[in-house]
């Protein structure tokens, strides 16, 4: 492989371009890193990193600001639309890889690709004019009427039932992650091989016990890392909530709140924002974001390849 | 009870759990897909593509300016995004094959496919919006094409490593030097798939709302220049669906619905060639 292309110009010139296209994913990291770090210094050095993640203080008027409304926003939609989506995901990557017969393998297995392709403002939409209506209208009394009467959990569903708010925002992304993250658990299912398979039918096992004590621990790196890949995904996702959130900044006891996530605010202020500091606060979140993000999918790419690497041995 | 038919009818029930959650997150996307289908078809007439949009709450008018803003602002895109993205696949497939430089882009190109992409346009907005003073269609397509470089680029790696080694062998053993192999031989053997990456990384942007928020804007008025701010279907729909009046909501309708068709249809294609080209995968 290590030819002597040097030898040839032309060999040397396209070698040149190829290597300067790849490098321009390493810049772009680094450049959004650093182009967003450099916009925020003014809200860096006013408010510091901690009393910016801690402060509640959303206030354009006043001059303050602080990220923990949006960073509380973000932490409820995710880790609801997540706790909502798992589950289901799971349950179709294994209707589908060890349940349904196979001339229907195909077809769903599309199905979820093409539901995955889906645009994210699909959802929002859907979201705003089809299932917050539902929500206000049927869902939320009646989990008011039953859990909500109950002393402590009741505190989750006190409000006015309007359809805009943490609970309709978390089910859209849950519907929007559940394609995503079924179609990774599928693909970790899929690798588990036959042969370990039948052994333990062999043994006599039922087919739920070939499921859960085979099929599942074997892939359980994958699906980890498809799931913190989900999560990564669900964290930035900007379109799917800012139609039902309300963009209104407060932590808040009631999933019947309207909220304010990091992505939300961005949309909707971004183009507002009408002084250098407020300007500034916002491409603050942005890099918290992009942090955030970067980690967690670093994460998921960590077990994913770690997963790889087992299954290629 | 036997333990026999207990742990038998511990299977059927945890099965009939997971063909519940199935059958149960199967009808959700259904639901949704029925409803854009439904809304967006009786939504949709002739004057939605030859007319622009009416003054706010007027009935009748179209969104001419947002279809050719959303196709100018793609077009742009992709001229920057795809070349960028096949030259780089082609130097991590072939010259730095099997070196960590390699292996690091590719990572560093797989975490960039899914960072939020609303930070691609804060990004580009720094970069080319505030400088200029003005929001404007160039930025909108800057923005698409760095969310389009490393998926076409992770695709065209992919599909370069699928073609032979020995097929360069051979062009090499005839004294072809690298590039021509490249072009000739890898590049060939590589074409439907990297066509297939290019199609499903248009699909992508195409339904992009976040990063074109604050670069290309949004514009009322039906205008080709990319130097000033452009409508776009995505952001369209956005205002549009948040705003106040029912013609708007139907035509958000029917923008929705044109969108999901044709990404539907790009995501349909890429996988027919795929098929096609390289059997079941």
């Amino acid at each position: 492989m290590a030819l002597s292309f040097k030898k040839n110009p032309v060999d040397l010139i396209f070698f040149s371009v190829t290597a300067a296209a790849s490098l321009s994913v390493l810049a772009l990291i680094a450049g959004i890193l650093y182009v967003l770090f450099s916009e925020s210094s003014l809200a860096i050095a006013k408010f510091g990193v901690f009393q910016f993640i801690f402060s509640t203080d959303w206030n354009a008027v006043k001059g303050s600001f602080g990220a923990a409304t949006n960073l509380f926003g973000t932490a409820i939609t995710t880790g609801l639309s997540l706790l909502m989506a798992i589950p289901v995901a799971i349950g179709i990557a294994i209707f589908v890889t060890e349940i349904s017969p196979n001339f229907l393998k195909g077809p769903i297995s599309v199905a979820i690709e093409l539901l995955a392709a889906i645009p994210s403002i699909i959802y929002g939409m859907w979201g705003l004019f089809t299932l917050a209506p539902i929500m206000a209208k049927y869902v939320e009394p009646a989990l008011q009427n039953s859990i909500g009467r109950v002393p402590v959990a009741g505190i989750l569903f006190h409000g006015t039932a309007m359809g805009i708010d943490l609970l309709t925002a978390s089910i859209i992304l849950s519907i929007m992650i559940i394609p995503f993250t079924a179609s990774i658990s599928r693909d970790a299912f899929n690798l588990t091989p036959a042969v370990v398979k039948e052994s333990a039918y062999a043994l006599g096992a039922t087919k739920w016990e070939v499921v859960k004590s085979v099929v599942l621990p074997y892939s359980k790196l994958g699906v980890f890392g498809g799931i913190i890949l989900s999560l990564g995904r669900a964290l930035g996702e900007t379109m799917a909530v800012a139609f039902v959130l309300g963009n209104n900044h407060q932590i808040t006891s009631s999933l019947l709140d309207a909220a304010a996530t990091i992505t939300v605010t961005l949309a909707n202020e971004f183009t507002e924002a009408d002084n250098d500091l407020y300007l500034s606060s916002l491409f603050y979140l942005a890099l918290l974001l992009f942090v955030l993000s970067f980690i967690t999918l670093a994460a998921a790419k960590f077990f994913l390849l770690k997963a790889e690497r087992r299954y290629a041995r | 009870m036997s333990v026999e038919r207990i742990r038998k009818m511990e299977s059927l029930a945890a099965l009939s759990l997971c063909t519940f959650a199935a059958l149960f997150g199967l009808f959700w996307l259904v639901f949704i897909l029925g409803d854009v289908l439904i809304n967006g078809i009786g939504a949709l007439n002739l004057s939605l593509f030859v007319n622009d949009p009416a003054p706010p709450g007027v009935e009748g008018g179209g969104l001419r300016n947002a279809f050719t803003g959303q196709l100018i602002i793609t077009f742009f895109a992709t001229l920057i995004g795809v070349p960028v993205g096949i030259l780089g696949g082609t130097f991590l497939a072939e010259y730095a094959r099997g070196k960590n430089i390699a292996r690091l882009i590719s990572i560093l190109s797989d975490i960039m496919v899914s960072v939020p992409s609303i930070v691609v346009g804060a990004f580009v907005y720094a970069m080319l919006v505030k400088p200029l003073g003005h929001f404007s269609g160039w930025a909108g397509a800057v923005a698409l094409a760095v969310i389009m470089i490393p998926v076409v680029l992770r695709t065209t790696e992919d599909m370069l490593t699928l073609v032979p080694w020995t097929l360069r062998e051979a062009a090499f053993a005839l004294g072809a030097p690298y590039y021509k192999v490249i072009i000739q031989v890898a590049y060939r053997g590589a074409a439907s798939g990297i066509l297939t990456g290019i199609l499903l990384a248009i699909a992508r942007i195409v339904g992009e709302t976040a990063p074109l928020l604050f670069t290309s804007f949004n514009n009322a008025f039906f205008s080709l220049k990319m130097n000033e701010p452009i409508a776009s279907l995505t952001v369209t729909v956005f205002q549009y669906a948040m705003g106040p009046y029912e013609i708007w909501h139907k035509q958000a309708w029917a923008a929705s619905f044109v969108i999901t068709i044709f990404v539907l249809m790009l995501t349909i294609l890429g996988r027919i060639i795929i098929k096609w080209k390289y059997g079941k995968s």
